[in-house]
């Protein structure tokens, strides 16, 4: 039983990042209908930039916005030099495929060259120090901070796409563009703003990965990118809520595997279930629920 | 003139080696493209042609071709197997599942330590794989690349890749077209993976996951994958190109990607609509911008 309950609390920490990190490539994925592999660079980014930030000294949560500014703006970059670029020239999508794969090569490069190639540690905050022991169960503050914070950034998201004009204008550019453009929505804003958020998460998620393992490398795109994909597969494609549900699945779901199959299938466990997932429900575990893209 | 060409293979082998390997395997990714499919599963089926034969060269003692062949049947029956449930999936679904599947069977060779020796991979593999083997597989890819554009076969895949649906009213078994590419693909891919093995001394599980189906993927669209020699010049493009930038490692990655996206921004029809006459480039053009829009219009 106190394993169990150690293995939900591990499990909703972890949980929490892959869903705040899914959320951002399921959001571009129902607004714009594709799939930006470069999303995983921007929360090595995020991760690499959030620990500059604490070496200089800022608390956690100023270095945690300057993790989702630095992604978000990678974000932007990308949308404006090159997503919006090819799609004015009338590539074909497999190009933009290949072009955010490309971009994800030169930014682990960049990061490289700036950070070096070494794994890093995070300072060590007081936060990771505090445990508290309830039965056997030992909870850090960190994942207490981390689970906190990873739910504001989704209460954050969720009002933002649903309360406000901009969130309005979001939901209107991925029902239809010819659609937004006829009521009056500036598309080109609105998809500025919708690659500012997922760049945002992304760098919040990578800033939250790397407090929780406290490893930084440039190369942690990668492995995250496959956990969002995960993600985004097990909660369907363009589905936010089910991203969320998702993020949360895959966390529990590599936790329990290790703790009580073998460590060794922690990775095939989740890549068996997408496989099966693809095959008997391509739409999604969660789509019973919510049908509407973003 | 000989003695040349012995002392350029003496310097140059390995990259001419490198060349010749992504040719092959630019041509089985290209095979599948053909038929509307962007599969990542190249890395998974490269790592089952590579583990099968290192297999069977090294515990059975069987001759090299016969264990090539293998691998390649194995990796060609594999598709077959995971096609008929996959290919009933569309765009994207279609990439991720082929995605699941290459890190799943990286996920295995990871964990089947008896035979794959886990994360370390197995070193020591004898070097079986000549250029000249390497080269006449690569012709050969051409030949069939040229063949298949020519035959009855090629036609009604050239009319799948343009509308499936209509197709299928036409009586092309959209289907069978479809998983046959698939698995003559994933063969190709087997193939090129055993003789990578053979050539490098070392396979690991991570030889063959995500970046190696990206890269793969990036010759045949780089280069042009509606012109025969669209695969070739972009796997050599992008095999030469690494080697050109070695004087620093991080430099070589960002340059290789800017590169790529300057080339994805400026000729979206890959580099060989560089040589195509003008009038031809624009009708291309216009020809890949009615297909996106039929795409959309068979996605919403």
């Amino acid at each position: 039983m106190e394993v169990f309950a150690q293995q939900i609390v591990n499990g909703l920490s972890i949980g929490s990042i892959y869903a705040v990190f899914a959320i951002g490539c399921t959001l571009i994925f129902g607004v714009l209908n594709i799939i930006n592999l470069a999303q995983g660079a921007f929360l090595m980014i995020g991760a690499c930039v959030g620990l500059e930030a604490a070496r200089f000294g800022l608390p956690l949560p100023v270095t945690l916005l300057v993790a989702a500014f630095g992604g978000g703006l990678l974000g932007v970059l990308s949308e404006q030099f090159m997503f919006r670029p090819l799609r004015k020239a009338g590539g074909h999508r497999w190009m933009g495929l290949v072009a955010s794969l490309a971009l994800a090569r030169l930014l682990v490069g960049v990061a490289q060259e700036i950070f070096g190639t070494e794994v890093q540690a995070y300072p060590r905050s007081s936060m990771s120090a505090i445990i508290w022991q309830i039965g056997g169960v030992r909870i850090q503050a960190l994942q207490l901070f981390i689970i906190a914070a990873a739910v504001v950034l989704m209460l954050l998201f969720a009002f933002i796409l649903q309360r406000t004009s901009l969130g309005r204008a979001i939901r209107t550019v991925a029902f239809s563009e010819d659609v937004a453009r006829i009521v009056g929505v500036r598309v080109e804003s609105a998809t500025l703003v919708t690659f500012f958020i997922a760049g945002a998460l992304a760098g919040a998620a990578g800033l939250l990965l790397g407090v929780l393992f406290n490893v930084v490398s440039p190369f942690m795109g990668d492995s995250a990118l496959v956990k969002g994909l995960t993600v985004m597969i097990l909660g369907g494609l363009g589905n936010i809520p089910g991203a969320v549900a998702g993020g949360f699945l895959l966390g529990l779901l590599e936790v329990f595997s290790v703790a009580y199959v073998s460590s060794a299938f922690r990775d095939a466990i989740g890549f068996g279930l997408i496989f099966l997932i693809l095959l008997v429900k391509p739409t999604g575990l969660f789509s019973g629920f919510e049908e509407r893209r973003a | 003139m000989i003695g040349l060409f012995e002392e350029f293979l003496s310097s140059y082998g390995n990259v001419v080696d490198l060349c010749l390997l992504n040719i092959l395997l630019a041509y089985g990714v290209w095979l599948a493209l053909s038929g509307n499919m962007f599969t990542l599963g190249t890395g998974g089926f490269m790592a089952l042609g590579a583990y099968s034969s290192v297999f069977f060269t090294t515990q059975t003692g069987m001759p090299f071709s016969f264990a090539v062949l293998i691998g390649g049947l194995l990796a060609g029956g594999a598709a077959l197997i995971i096609g008929l449930p996959v290919l009933r999936l569309r765009g994207d679904y279609f990439m991720l599942a082929t995605f699941a599947f290459t890190e799943v069977v990286r996920v295995i060779a990871l964990n089947w330590e008896s035979v794959t020796g886990g994360a370390i991979g197995i070193v020591g593999i004898p070097r079986y794989t000549e250029t000249w083997q390497l080269a006449l597989l690569a012709i050969a890819a051409v030949y069939f690349a040229y063949a298949l554009r020519h035959s009855h076969f090629g036609r009604s895949i050239a009319a799948i890749r343009q509308d499936d649906v209509m197709s299928q009213t036409m009586g092309i078994n959209v289907l069978a077209h479809r998983l046959t590419l698939f698995g003559a693909s994933a063969f190709v891919c087997g193939i090129a993976g055993a003789m990578a093995a053979h050539l490098n001394f070392f396979i690991g599980p991570t030889d063959f996951g995500l970046l190696r189906s990206v890269d793969a993927l990036s010759y045949p669209i780089l280069g042009g994958f509606n012109a025969l020699l669209g695969p070739l010049v972009g796997a050599i493009f992008t095999t030469l190109l690494p080697e050109f930038l070695r004087f620093s490692n991080q430099w070589r990655e960002i340059l290789m990607g800017l590169l790529v996206i300057l080339v994805v921004l400026y000729l979206p029809g890959g580099a060989m609509s560089l040589l195509q006459s003008d009038r031809l480039a624009r009708i291309f053009r216009r020809r890949l911008i009615e297909r996106h829009s039929i795409e959309q219009r068979a996605e919403s």
